[in-house]
């Protein structure tokens, strides 16, 4: 449909607000599961004695695994929308049955991994599974609403080539990218390892070796999605957003010409500013590590 | 009738090889850290090289389709253009987020382990390198190398896309966008996981000495894939009546 | 312990190809038969990355999934569509060249990029074979027979086939993915293969509603029931594995 600048400004902005939503979600569903790249280590911590209660979820990477839940949820919604059934309900039911989906291959990763570290003694706590599980469905449930729902904007609102279970697959694949980038640092570098001093990299000599105890009990995902709830899943949000946002608007504003190229690659530029600005931020604030501090002082 | 040795076709199927070996050259240029990165154990963004490469390069894809639908008398250029835009947004985007996160979430200064000093800023690397471990963060040679290779990745995606149209819209006219996406999208995978398994996993970027070692060996595996492809997707038009 | 005899290579090629086949060639018929010969190729595919995946890929298992698709989908579109009105041939000059370019990616895999693998090459066209088939399979099952001009109408129009393409790279991927570490077992991988391949199943069965109508529902109540059966298998098995599967307890005392 044809639309004019302010419903398409209005349009672009419900799709950045789902995208934020969509990407803070997605980045929580991995803490709560412990998925991707940080599950590597709860899943070394066995072999080096440290028996855990995380819910050790392997399923590939995080792209794979939300690119699946979304396009299942697309393919869904599709089905019921040609069924005429109203919008919001089969974006509704499609993101509920991927859910669904995703809950059975978590289930089946945390039994399949367990069960395959029977030589270090890991038991596998089925209370863990019990009530882990609903809450990474519920995770996943909203990732893919949104999701579905930013596919189903761009095909039938704004007219895009692609039908709703591709435009889904290739956020879904987005999302999980941003999220496995962005989120997952603040789990695996800063949660996974929270006993350690705030401020350095993870030493190699201490892979493995992750928090297992916490502040009153056994640490389990719960925990852990409840401390990346405060700056991984916004970060991811923010991620997301802006990749939804941002790609589409110099189309918008400028049209389909070579000033909207040319908009696009002045937000890049400002974006390696930015980053150059919070590089030197980090540096200023916190300096060169300590020895290697005296050996410039030593050679001045 | 699909003529093979038509120059138009023999042009197009040059193109498609091009395109996947722009993708493949773009998996190089992307700072990867893969597992390690994720624990701020290695510098580059801490997720895998197909899956990065593939989203951004999809992103882009959809912004390049989205032109090409909407104008569809559009310059190749244009298209193009759109594609490495998208693309380039996607990561950089995903590069700023990240960034904030290791420098307030996890306290790190940005530091690459392969390189003295930033060749773009010219600021000292190794006092920064924290103990045990290859690096941490995004640097800015690393942010400029990653945009490089999502503008290669969009071009690569957005040329493939652009030639199936072009191949396929006499033919099917519906359809054509949807069996040139899917296309697009198994080459794009396979063209994303070669390098993959040349780079082991791990890359920094252009400034990364392993770089200039795998690059030629990659790239002229991929020439030879995409080739074949570009092949398949003319022969697959002839099976379109 | 007895060593568990191992399903040999070889039984599960057989299993997948003429499975997976007769499956295909039956769907015109009955279009839950090439769901059913999808399934075959499911478990003959996901047993084909065990294989590889054993010596250490260095970049993980998704990645195998992914190509093996890539190969798979880009072979099914080529074989099916250039046999022109000798439809029955589609199949196997699909399976034909998703074996020849799987043999290529992995010739060059192991030889320009010198991954080291001993059985790189062979896995790798088993790979990509059984990506064709059930990509062939499965879209069977929703456009009712194996002819590309349908297929586009009724698959790729609708955005079915992106569905096909990611959930069956899932399903090859998976349950090697899932069972990885020392102790794995190649019996509970191939009933996760089943349990995956089922829900794979349903989810096409729910998408053919949409374009057969009766069969589809056929497809999905059969993935389901399979779906149960396969599930109850894995956990069988998971209880006959694992160290301990306990209902709730602390982290026992280990020598740490």
């Amino acid at each position: 449909m044809v639309l004019d600048l302010t419903m398409s400004m209005a349009i672009l902005a419900l799709m950045g607000a789902l995208a934020t939503i969509a990407g803070c979600l997605e980045d929580l569903e991995s803490d709560v599961g412990s998925q991707s790249n940080p599950n590597s280590q709860v899943q070394l911590a066995p072999q080096m004695n440290f028996l855990h209660r995380i819910y050790n979820k392997a399923i590939s990477g995080e792209p794979i695994s939300n690119g699946l839940s979304a396009v299942v949820g697309g393919v869904v919604a599709t089905v019921l929308l040609d069924a005429k059934f109203f919008p919001l309900a089969a974006i509704a039911i499609g993101a509920f049955i991927a859910a669904m989906i995703h809950g059975i291959f978590s289930t089946t990763a945390y039994a399949g991994r367990v069960a395959s570290q029977t030589r270090f003694k890991q038991p596998l706590y089925m209370d863990i599974m019990r009530y882990t599980t609903p809450s990474i469905i519920a995770h996943n449930f909203i990732v893919c609403f949104c999701l579905v729902a930013i596919a189903y904007v761009q095909y039938v609102i704004l007219g895009y080539p692609f039908t709703i279970p591709f435009l889904a697959l290739i956020w879904g694949i987005s999302v999980g990218a941003i999220g496995s980038s962005v989120g997952d640092v603040h789990y695996g570098a800063e949660r996974e390892f929270q006993n350690r001093e705030f401020g350095c990299g993870l030493n190699t000599s201490l892979s493995g070796r992750i928090v297992r105890k916490a502040e009153s009990g056994l640490r389990n995902s719960i925990d852990n999605v409840w401390f990346c709830a405060k700056f991984g899943g916004p970060a991811t949000g923010i991620g997301l957003g802006l990749t939804v946002f941002l790609s589409s608007w110099p189309t918008t504003i400028f049209g389909y010409t070579v000033r909207a190229i040319i908009a696009g690659l002045v937000i890049v530029a400002v974006m390696v500013v930015l980053n150059r600005l919070i590089e030197l931020q980090a540096k200023n604030a916190y300096g060169p590590y300590k020895e290697d501090k005296n050996e410039k002082e030593a050679a001045a | 009738m699909i003529s093979l040795f038509d120059p138009v076709i023999l042009m197009d199927i040059l193109l498609i090889a091009i395109s996947g070996t722009l993708i493949c050259a773009a998996v190089h240029f992307i700072p990867v850290g893969g597992a390690p990165a994720a624990m701020a154990q290695a510098t580059g963004i801490g997720t895998g090289t197909v899956e990065l490469a593939a989203g951004s390069g999809l992103v882009g894809l959809i912004t390049a389709s989205y032109m090409y639908a909407k104008e569809p008398t559009i310059t190749m250029g244009l298209v193009l253009a759109a594609g490495a835009m998208g693309s380039m947004i996607m990561l950089a985007s995903t590069m700023l987020a990240g960034g904030l996160v290791y420098s307030f979430g996890v306290g790190v200064p940005f530091a690459s382990a392969q390189v003295k000093r930033d060749p773009i800023t010219g600021g000292r690397q190794d006092t920064y390198v924290s103990k045990g471990t290859q690096g941490q963060g995004i640097p800015t040679v690393c942010f400029v190398s990653g945009v490089i290779g999502a503008a290669l990745g969009g071009i690569g995606g957005a040329l493939i896309y652009y030639v199936l149209m072009g191949i396929y819209s006499p033919l099917i006219t519906s359809s054509a966008a949807a069996v040139a996406g899917v296309f697009t999208m198994g080459v794009f995978y396979v063209n994303s996981v070669i390098p993959s398994y040349g780079v082991g996993g791990t890359i920094e970027g252009f400034h990364d000495p392993k770089f200039r070692r795998v690059l030629p060996k990659d790239v002229a595996t991929s020439f030879v894939v995409s080739l074949i492809c570009g092949l398949v997707a003319v022969l697959i038009a002839g099976g379109m009546v | 312990m007895s060593e568990v005899k191992e399903v040999p290579p070889n039984t599960l090629v057989l299993f997948g190809i003429i499975g997976g086949l007769i499956g295909i060639y039956l769907s015109p018929y009955f279009p839950t038969f090439g769901a059913l010969g999808a399934l075959c190729a499911v478990i003959w595919g996901a047993e084909a990355v065990r294989r590889v995946a054993k010596y250490g890929l260095g970049t993980g298992v998704p990645s195998i999934g992914q190509i093996a698709l890539g190969m798979g989908i880009v072979a099914a579109m080529f074989g099916l569509s250039i046999v022109r009105d000798m439809t029955f041939a589609g199949p196997i000059v699909a399976l034909a060249t998703a074996s020849v370019i799987g043999f290529i990616i992995g010739w060059f895999a192991q030889n320009v990029i010198k991954m080291k693998i001993p059985v790189m090459i062979r896995c790798m066209t088993e790979i990509a074979a059984a990506g064709s088939l059930v990509i062939i399979g499965f879209s069977a099952a929703v456009a009712g027979n194996f002819e590309f001009g349908n297929l586009i109408k009724m698959v790729f129009d609708n955005g079915v086939m992106l569905v096909v393409f990611w959930f069956g790279a899932m399903a090859i991927l998976h349950p090697f993915n899932a069972c990885l570490g020392p102790d794995e077992k190649q019996k509970r991988l191939l009933f996760l293969a089943g349990s995956t391949g089922s829900a794979m199943m349903a989810v096409i069965g729910i998408a053919a509603v949409m374009t057969l109508g009766r069969s589809g529902a056929v497809t999905l109540l059969l993935g389901i029931i399979l779906w149960l059966i396969f599930y109850k298998k894995f956990w069988d098995e998971v209880y006959k594995d694992a160290a301990a599967v306990v209902g709730t307890g602390l982290i026992p005392k280990t020598e740490a």
